[in-house]
């Protein structure tokens, strides 16, 4: 990814609508009992898309506001999507995405990943109370939404990123020579 | 030029990782400060006006949620509505009663418990946490409407929680479901008091906890705020706002962990409109 002025700034407004629309939206809709969280999602789409370093200063950033809008202790947020956005960058790096289901499959372990993240902080913290097994119900199923997010989230930011992507050329195939009045 | 930029990236990643540990350090159990205040006053209204947006939306996804649990509810809600009869007519007779008992040794009601001491603000739920481990929502009433940190919330239904942060255009309110939230309970009619705690990760159960071993109380059984008084101390909630009803009473689990299982009230799921009740007799 080429990063100009323009286009950090336009992936800082991707992470603020994206906190936003999750804070406003997503966590106040239930299916299944669970509400769906996609700012992992967002976060991998960011890094498959520019790589480690974006996808860890990506995460670090969305964590930061998050943590802020929700006054909470800055850094828990921060840490786990720092952490998933360098590792999805580090998988863009080191391999090609050929199917559609990759993007899909990444936001889904991932986001798996960051609310185990979530869940060991606060449990290294302390909890003052007990935990339901409805807890893993809540991991899951929020895993499951990612899934299904993910690809058309990974597609809308490389539309909204796109001046910033460096296209491979396509292979051209070769035309059968026509013969003119054969 | 490879192991250079290996390198970089490392070093940005070293340094991110320090940084977040750093902010965790300072910020940890500090409640809010300057920063978090000016970015929440800042995006406090951008977030009323989204949700306000994308409340079409929301609806549209909760009717099919709703969709799903509602055979479920509808057999649940025709039983309590049986008991609800019975409790009713049960409450007229002790109200009957009462009026006759008050009449006969005049006794005065205590202007701490009365709601007039509270001023209720209402807030509109504008935004809430993503995860289980922090329940909480952001409401748009803050300082400037009167609020203050530890002014108890409540819904039509019940409490909701209390107060954590306040900006002066909005709030964050700790939920009944919070890991750190513990409320003073009563039970009625026994009287048996307790602690309201929660069952991280699910907003249906809570536990009321450190009830006294030998007094027995039982499902169905109302529990109520007890705002406790003594010694210059006093709890943030006014007494007899209702917080649950306990569903699971066994007698195992009162002698053994001196505890119940609660339903809240309140609707914690799909808050919309709540009440934070200001002013008031502060510890």
């Amino acid at each position: 990814m080429i990063l100009t002025p323009k286009i950090v700034i336009r992936i800082t407004l991707i992470g603020m609508l994206g906190v936003l629309l999750q804070l406003s939206f997503f966590s106040r809709v239930e299916l299944f009992h669970v509400s769906p969280d996609i700012l992992p999602a967002l976060v991998v789409c960011l890094a498959l898309l520019g790589g480690s370093l974006t996808g860890a200063v990506a995460g670090f950033s969305i964590g930061f506001f998050l943590d802020c809008l929700l006054v909470e202790a800055l850094g828990i947020s921060s840490l786990v999507l720092l952490g998933i956005g360098y590792f999805a960058g580090l998988f863009r790096e080191r391999f090609e995405i050929h199917s559609s289901l990759v993007p899909a499959l990444l936001c889904m372990g991932l986001t798996l990943t960051a609310e185990l993240g979530y869940a060991v902080i606060q449990l290294l913290f302390g909890i003052d109370a007990p935990v339901s097994p409805l807890i893993i119900r809540d991991l899951l199923l929020k895993s499951v939404y990612a899934f299904f997010i993910g690809w058309p989230l990974y597609l809308l930011v490389r539309r909204l990123l796109r001046p910033a992507l460096v296209e491979e050329p396509k292979v051209r195939r070769r035309r059968q020579p026509r013969t003119l009045g054969a | 030029m490879y192991r250079k930029q290996v390198r970089r990236r490392r070093a940005v990643l070293a340094l991110l990782i320090v940084g977040s540990f750093v902010l965790l350090t300072i910020t940890y159990g500090q409640g809010s400060n300057g920063l978090q205040r000016g970015v929440s006053t800042i995006f406090s209204p951008v977030q009323g006006v989204t949700d306000r947006a994308l409340k079409p939306a929301r609806d549209l996804v909760d009717w099919f949620d709703e969709t799903f649990d509602a055979k479920g509810e509808n057999s649940r809600l025709k039983e309590q509505l049986n008991k609800a009869r019975a409790q009713a007519v049960a409450g007229q007779e002790a109200t009957q009663e009462n009026a006759q008992l008050r009449k006969l040794v005049e006794l005065d009601r205590d202007p701490v418990l009365a709601a007039s001491a509270y001023e209720p603000v209402t807030g509109r739920v504008i935004s809430r946490s993503p995860t289980l481990w922090r329940s909480s929502v952001t409401i748009d009433a803050g300082s400037g409407d009167g609020v203050h940190v530890d002014d108890p919330v409540i819904s039509g239904d019940g409490v909701v929680g209390r107060i954590a942060a306040t900006e002066p255009g909005s709030s964050q309110v700790m939920l009944l479901t919070d890991h750190a939230s513990a409320i003073s309970g009563k039970v009625l009619p026994a009287g048996v008091q307790g602690v309201v705690k929660p069952e991280v990760g699910d907003p249906e159960h809570l536990i009321l906890d450190f009830i006294d071993s030998t007094k027995r109380v039982h499902g169905g059984q109302s529990v109520v705020t007890s705002g406790w008084r003594a010694q210059g101390l006093a709890s943030h909630f006014p007494p007899g706002l209702p917080i649950g009803e306990i569903t699971k009473a066994s007698v195992i689990e009162q002698e053994a962990n001196e505890q119940v299982d609660l339903r809240p009230f309140a609707d914690l799921r799909n808050l919309d409109l709540v009440q934070v009740l200001t002013g008031g007799s502060r510890p």
